[in-house]
């Protein structure tokens, strides 16, 4: 459904992108990962059609990007960083503009736009000046925005940054729906646990390279695995516990500053291990985090096997 | 980072039936979406807060002008048995076109910095779209203001021309042919500029000169030789002989049809520019 192949985008003497290759299946969501700079949003500007890449090719449900733009403009949806609507129009005018345009008739448009307005929760808003709205309700008409009609394929530009935990649950609750319903989506993150969460496939970009991609299982197995950090109470409990770990086929670090021993863990179920060992040790808990691989973990794991890699 | 006991469940989502939005939907024709782009541009026409000052511009111009240069009636090389009010009509209706062809321009650049710009550029929209729905509106507004210069003309001011209704509403329509060109050269230099600030410069230095040095409130034959020598090339004075001509029943086919000419002519060379200027990210 999307198929970007040696795609490279260059402003000037910057390079924002340098051959990046991916596919998207059909009904699936692909994350994009990366630090700011990474290219994300060019990538998303060359798909959705406002950029023409510098070389390279792209297709959008099946059509090229750049010699077929306005075929892929009548399939796609974008959301991108910064809201595309009209402030000085109520959200359901700036609903029912973009209906019509896109070739809703006068009163398919109105019943259409009272629906998206019912489902993203913006009914009691609809007649205000989109100026007036909250954030997250900006981000609500803007996500309505883009799939007024019913686009195949979406774009969404870090959909969640700047939202409160509510709204970004609600946000992804969005997305799922989405892709059950047969839409492709395409999303960038800053967060590997949206990316986790959402994506059947994560594509790594740095510096406007692919860094890695895979299932998020395959990229957390690259990066490392999460641990679980005990803090422990009072007493030099802190070769006992280890000996205890040592014993249920654990390798555990005792840091002795904060008085923690962190252990790596496959998955949630040995959190009970851990703690059975801190009790079989004699020690009393003050603490205990998961502690989960971040972005930034992916990043030095990734550059550190890519430098070893290239020696 | 996150500090989770285990791993978080979300609540299960509230589900809902996205195809209760509707069909998919590629794509209106040109002509309608030009049509809706419009009428989200004519909203100005429906707020009474917004139109007002548009309506007082000329009403304050008319009144300046008719008071300031009535003397001007009394030199010698001005027509016999004209009033000076029937004279100067014609010229204010140009007056205002080209102000309006300016703030086209103006507008398209507020339009350009919307938000909304970018969601159009993805979406499958014609390109001349949101500018030729520009021009519309523009064009609608321009005839409302001109209209009500005539009517104020003709109620507060005395104004009643030998060409009668029909020929004041032919001035009119090269009014509106002079702005719908400024228009589209306006427009284009915004795609080009993607400055308000120099483009209003730009307008004010055109306006101001080409409107006084032509035959707008005195005849050319009393200018001095060179200023009359630029009045005569002066597109406005053109368009103004046509108005005028018109409103005063004396209009002959070429004096109207040679201004009619360069407004087309303009446009074909300024929409173009605009739309490949448009399309530029």
């Amino acid at each position: 459904m999307i198929e970007v192949a040696g795609l490279t985008k260059a402003f000037g003497a910057t390079r924002a992108l340098e051959g990046v290759s991916f596919t998207v299946p059909e009904g699936t969501v692909l994350g994009l990962i990366g630090h700011n700079g990474a290219g994300k949003t060019s990538l998303i500007n060359i798909l959705s059609t406002l950029l023409p890449p510098t070389s390279g090719t792209a297709r959008v449900a099946g059509y090229d990007v750049v010699r077929q733009g306005a075929q892929v403009r009548a399939r796609i949806g974008l959301t991108g960083q910064f809201a595309s609507i009209d402030e000085t129009m109520s959200g359901r005018d700036n609903l029912i503009l973009l209906a019509r345009l896109l070739g809703a008739g006068r009163r398919a448009a109105a019943s259409r736009v009272a629906y998206l307005l019912e489902i993203f929760r913006l009914s009691t808003v609809a007649n205000r000046a989109a100026r007036t709205y909250s954030g997250g309700m900006r981000r609500r008409l803007d996500l309505a925005a883009s799939i007024v009609g019913r686009p195949q394929v979406i774009f969404l530009d870090e959909p969640t940054t700047g939202l409160d935990p509510e709204a970004r649950h609600d946000a992804w609750d969005l997305v799922q729906q989405l892709v059950d319903d047969g839409t492709t989506v395409l999303l960038t993150t800053q967060y590997l646990e949206e990316a986790d969460r959402l994506a059947k496939s994560i594509v790594v970009l740095a510096a406007g390279r692919v860094l890695a991609s895979g299932t998020p299982a395959q990229l957390k197995a690259e990066v490392g695995e999460r641990s679980v950090t005990v803090v422990l109470g009072d007493g030099a409990v802190g070769p006992a516990a280890l000996a205890a770990l040592e014993r249920a086929n654990l390798t555990g670090t005792y840091d002795r500053a904060r008085r923690s021993v962190t252990v790596p863990i496959h998955d949630a179920a040995m959190v009970a291990e851990v703690v059975g060992c801190m009790n079989e040790a004699g020690a009393r808990l003050d603490g205990l985090t998961v502690v989960e691989p971040t972005l930034d973990d992916v990043y030095l794991s990734l550059k550190g096997s890519a430098a070893t890699g290239s020696e | 980072m996150s500090t989770t006991l285990i791993p978080a469940t979300a609540p299960p989502p509230a589900r809902v039936d996205l195809s209760g939005i509707g069909p998919p939907l590629h794509g209106a024709g040109a002509l309608r979406q030009v049509l809706v782009l419009s009428g989200r541009s004519l909203r100005v026409l429906r707020e009474p807060a917004l139109l007002v000052p548009n309506l007082i511009e000329p009403f304050l111009l008319l009144l300046l002008f008719s008071q300031v240069f009535r003397s001007l009636a009394q030199v010698p090389s001005f027509p016999d048995g004209v009033s000076y009010i029937d004279y100067l009509l014609p010229a204010v209706l140009i007056s205002m076109g080209m102000t309006s062809g300016v703030k086209s321009g103006l507008l398209l650049s507020t339009d350009l910095r919307n938000g909304v710009i970018t969601r159009f550029r993805t979406m499958p929209l014609w390109t001349g779209a949101v500018l030729l729905a520009r021009s519309f509106a523009d064009a609608a507004l321009n005839a409302v203001e001109l209209l009500f210069l005539l009517v104020i003309g003709a109620l507060l001011f005395g104004y009643a021309p030998a060409g009668g209704i029909a020929g004041a509403l032919g001035a009119m329509l090269v009014a509106l042919s002079l702005a719908w060109s400024v228009g589209w050269v306006f427009m284009a230099l915004t795609t080009l500029l993607r400055r308000p600030e120099s483009l209003q410069q730009i307008g004010g230095m055109l306006t101001f000169p080409l409107m006084f040095a032509s035959n707008a409130f005195v005849t050319t034959d009393g200018l001095p030789t060179w200023l009359r020598a630029f009045a005569e090339v002066n597109p406005l004075t053109h368009a103004i002989n046509a108005a005028r001509g018109l409103a005063l029943g004396a209009a002959t086919p070429s004096m109207v049809l040679w201004p009619l000419c360069m407004c087309a002519v303009t446009v074909l060379v300024a929409a173009p520019v605009a739309m490949r200027g448009f399309r530029r990210p």
